[in-house]
């Protein structure tokens, strides 16, 4: 095991006294999406409460469990605190198209923020639980912290896009390693382990987010397992070469 | 390796001579609940086949029926010589993988199908091929090469020629009782089976190509003596089956009625019971057979040996295996699966099993999830049982646990082995010493923690651990 990782903690979190790493009234919880954007402009929860932004933890949702639909009409964005959401749409042949998991300080929501209701679903793949931002209009907050807006383009571009994925003509090797190097930068970000973690979504959601066939998940990861650049038990990963597994990820991730 | 006991021994197993569970599986069957039932088992197979590597699969064919009581017996059995039973039995038999067969997805390769009783050859040989065929219409087969098609055989109710046909629809691995040879013995326990056919049907199985042939013998049965038991051994050995295995007689006639036709004073003592085992090791071993752990013996070119040595052994329902963890779907009344971190065990009663299939469910009527403590534990009696050995390291980064704090109190329990030269605690693993090997039953109860937490229904069903 690498040494640099024996502090960081796998992801998820298993401990339900600590499933979150919490807040309290004033101050933000540690894994807080928007807490720097806010305290930038030297606004801390009680000024966000004057401006009617109610701030709430929701939650434990447990794996299944909805927390939107599409067409719910739209109140609030909210952060993850703990667990993983997969936000997908169905299409007119109800088949199921997976936008997209959104992991620990991550936001879900925010492309609903220019219309009335939230334009897809979002649910609960693991014990998740949420940080809530309801407010009247985001026009009125985005005016009074100009840094928000800001970091809400940030949020929105983090994830590597399934756009970025899907638009070249990548190979499913590259799909893979580029969607298990994003993860895992994503997860470094917030304090998890970069190098292990747990796929929290079913093999059927990854295929469908790479458009692929889970078979051929299933066969690129065991490939990948002889070569040496991960090694997989049960839901369970582990990078074991990172340097290979990032080469192979590069262009697409082109950095 | 010198395992046979010396006379210091014997004192040192009548002490550790005391009941507990074979560990075929951790937690123990007695522990499964009513809470866990068909829902469950159905969430249990879907969340398998989430895993970004589905593990493959092996089915496990309960056929509980036998044409003759063998007093000896506490498997689910049902006594019949009315072959129509078997026609009954198969109709559900299919519908039952018809339905479980749907839980898993299709690219989920089967690499083991073993069948089990009972007696399986209670089936004909034709109506195995249809069950072997149903099988093969519903899963995946896996390489030819790579699966195992076994099944347990009773030699007085087979010949050369259904062997032949056994061959021809896959099967690969048998597995034959014999308990013991002489004839005392066979009067006592109601089985009576000679040399002669015995040996027919291995060689049958070596003329058409099985890759391994097993044979069971049974050590503390009435009117057992060294002298018969050693001649019965001197047979076996010159049979030269790939793998042996001894069991213990454990004589509990509250939980199996069958056993209240053994006379009680015609068992060994412990004592006695005792000099047959190690007699079995010393004949095994002295033959060139590889003690692999528990009761059971392999030739040193078999897999299950190779394997071990490779450290790839595993150990399930079925006995020990070569195969990775796999998901085990069983089917049958009474049969149990293992899928994911998950047990469940359809209704031990034909009656119940017959009834949920025929209203087209699935039969699961008890079972349990393991919580991450019961995996850890799991895991480690797996190693201890297939290696003789704990390796704390590869537990700790596992179960990201402090191995010494965490079983403080199983390392306690432990001392006294200690002492008595049963197992060595080094700083990087703990290994059951060639003595010990002989007692991984009682090094596992120490890390057993439904044992420090009894569950007054479960601990009197264990039978002793000699």
């Amino acid at each position: 095991m690498n040494k640099p990782d024996a502090n960081q903690v796998a992801f998820p979190r298993t401990n339900a006294k600590v499933l979150a790493d919490d807040g309290d009234p004033l101050r933000f919880c540690s894994t807080c999406a928007f807490s720097q954007a806010c305290l930038d402009q030297g606004m801390d929860k009680r000024a966000l409460m004057d401006l009617h932004v109610l701030v709430e933890h929701v939650g434990p949702f447990h794996a299944g469990e909805h927390v939107f639909r599409e067409g719910d009409p739209f109140d609030a964005i909210a952060a993850v605190r703990a667990g993983t959401v997969k936000t997908y749409v169905v299409d007119r042949d109800g088949r199921e198209h997976v936008l997209g998991f959104h992991l620990p300080g991550e936001v879900i929501g925010l492309d609903a923020i220019d219309g009335e209701h939230y334009p897809c679903n979002a649910v609960a793949l693991d014990t998740v639980m949420l940080c809530r931002f309801s407010f009247p209009k985001i026009a009125v907050l985005a005016a009074q912290v100009p840094g928000l807006q800001r970091q809400l383009f940030r949020l929105l571009s983090r994830d590597i896009g399934r756009a970025a994925l899907l638009a070249g003509d990548w190979s499913a090797d590259q799909r893979l390693a580029a969607f298990l190097i994003g993860l895992s930068r994503r997860l470094a970000a917030r304090g998890f382990s970069p190098n292990r973690f747990q796929l929290t979504m079913p093999r059927t959601d990854i295929a469908n987010y790479l458009r692929l066939a889970p078979e051929t998940v299933s066969r690129v990861l065991r490939r990948f397992q002889h070569e040496g650049l991960v090694h997989v038990d049960r839901r369970e990963l582990e990078v074991t070469d990172r340097r290979g597994l990032e080469a192979l990820a590069a262009p697409i991730l082109r950095t | 390796m010198d395992i046979a006991p010396t006379a210091y021994d014997t004192d040192l197993l009548r002490r550790y001579d005391v009941p507990g569970p074979r560990y075929t599986s951790y937690p123990t069957a007695p522990h499964f609940h009513g809470d866990f039932g068909e829902r469950e088992f159905r969430e249990a197979a879907t969340a398998s086949n989430g895993d970004p590597i589905p593990r493959r699969l092996s089915l496990y064919v309960h056929v509980p029926f036998c044409e003759s009581p063998c007093f000896y017996c506490g498997c689910n059995r049902i006594i019949t010589r009315d072959k129509a039973r078997g026609e009954a039995y198969l109709a559900r038999l299919f519908r039952e993988i018809d339905l479980v067969s749907q839980l898993f997805d299709r690219d989920r390769e089967l690499i083991q199908l073993h069948f089990g009783g009972g007696t399986p050859n209670f089936l004909s040989p034709a109506q195995l091929r249809e069950v072997v065929d149903t099988v093969r219409g519903h899963f995946r087969f896996g390489d030819a090469r790579e699966l195992d098609l076994s099944i347990e055989l009773d030699p007085r109710c087979v010949t050369p020629a259904d062997i032949g046909v056994l061959a021809e629809i896959g099967f690969n691995r048998a597995s034959l009782g014999v308990q013991d040879f002489n004839p005392d013995v066979q009067q006592a326990v109601n089985r009576v089976q000679s040399v002669e056919e015995t040996r027919a049907v291995i060689e049958a199985c070596r003329a058409n190509g099985f890759r391994s042939v097993n044979v069971d013998l049974i050590y503390g049965l009435p009117k057992q003596t060294p002298e018969g038991f050693a001649t019965t051994l001197d047979i076996v050995a010159d049979m030269r089956p790939d793998r042996v295995a001894v069991y213990g007689y454990a004589h509990m006639p509250n939980l199996f009625r069958a056993q209240n036709q053994v006379v009680a004073a015609d068992l060994p003592d412990p004592e006695g019971k005792l000099a047959l085992l190690q007699l079995a090791i010393r004949k095994l071993t002295d033959a060139g057979y590889v003690y692999i752990g528990m009761d059971h013996f392999a030739l040193p070119d078999d897999e299950l040996a190779a394997s071990q040595a490779r450290g790839g052994l595993h150990r399930n329902f079925m006995g020990y295996t070569t195969h990775a963890d796999s998901d085990l779907i069983g089917v049958g009344v009474s049969a149990i699966s293992h899928v994911g971190d998950t047990f469940s065990q359809n209704p031990r009663d034909l009656a119940s099993w017959q009834a949920a299939l025929d209203e087209g469910r699935l039969p699961t009527f008890r079972g349990m999830r393991l919580s991450e403590d019961d995996q850890l534990r799991a895991d480690l009696i797996q190693q201890l049982m297939c290696h003789g050995c704990v390796p704390i390291d590869a537990l700790e980064r596992r179960y990201d646990i402090d191995f010494r704090d965490y079983f403080a109190d199983a390392l306690r329990k432990l001392a006294p082995m200690e002492r008595d030269g049963l197992v060595r605690v080094e700083r990087h693993r703990i290994l059951a010493t060639p003595r010990g090997r002989l007692l991984l039953r009682n090094i596992a109860m120490c890390f057993d923690r439904y044992l420090s937490t009894p569950n007054p229904v479960a601990t009197p069903r264990f039978s002793r651990a000699i």
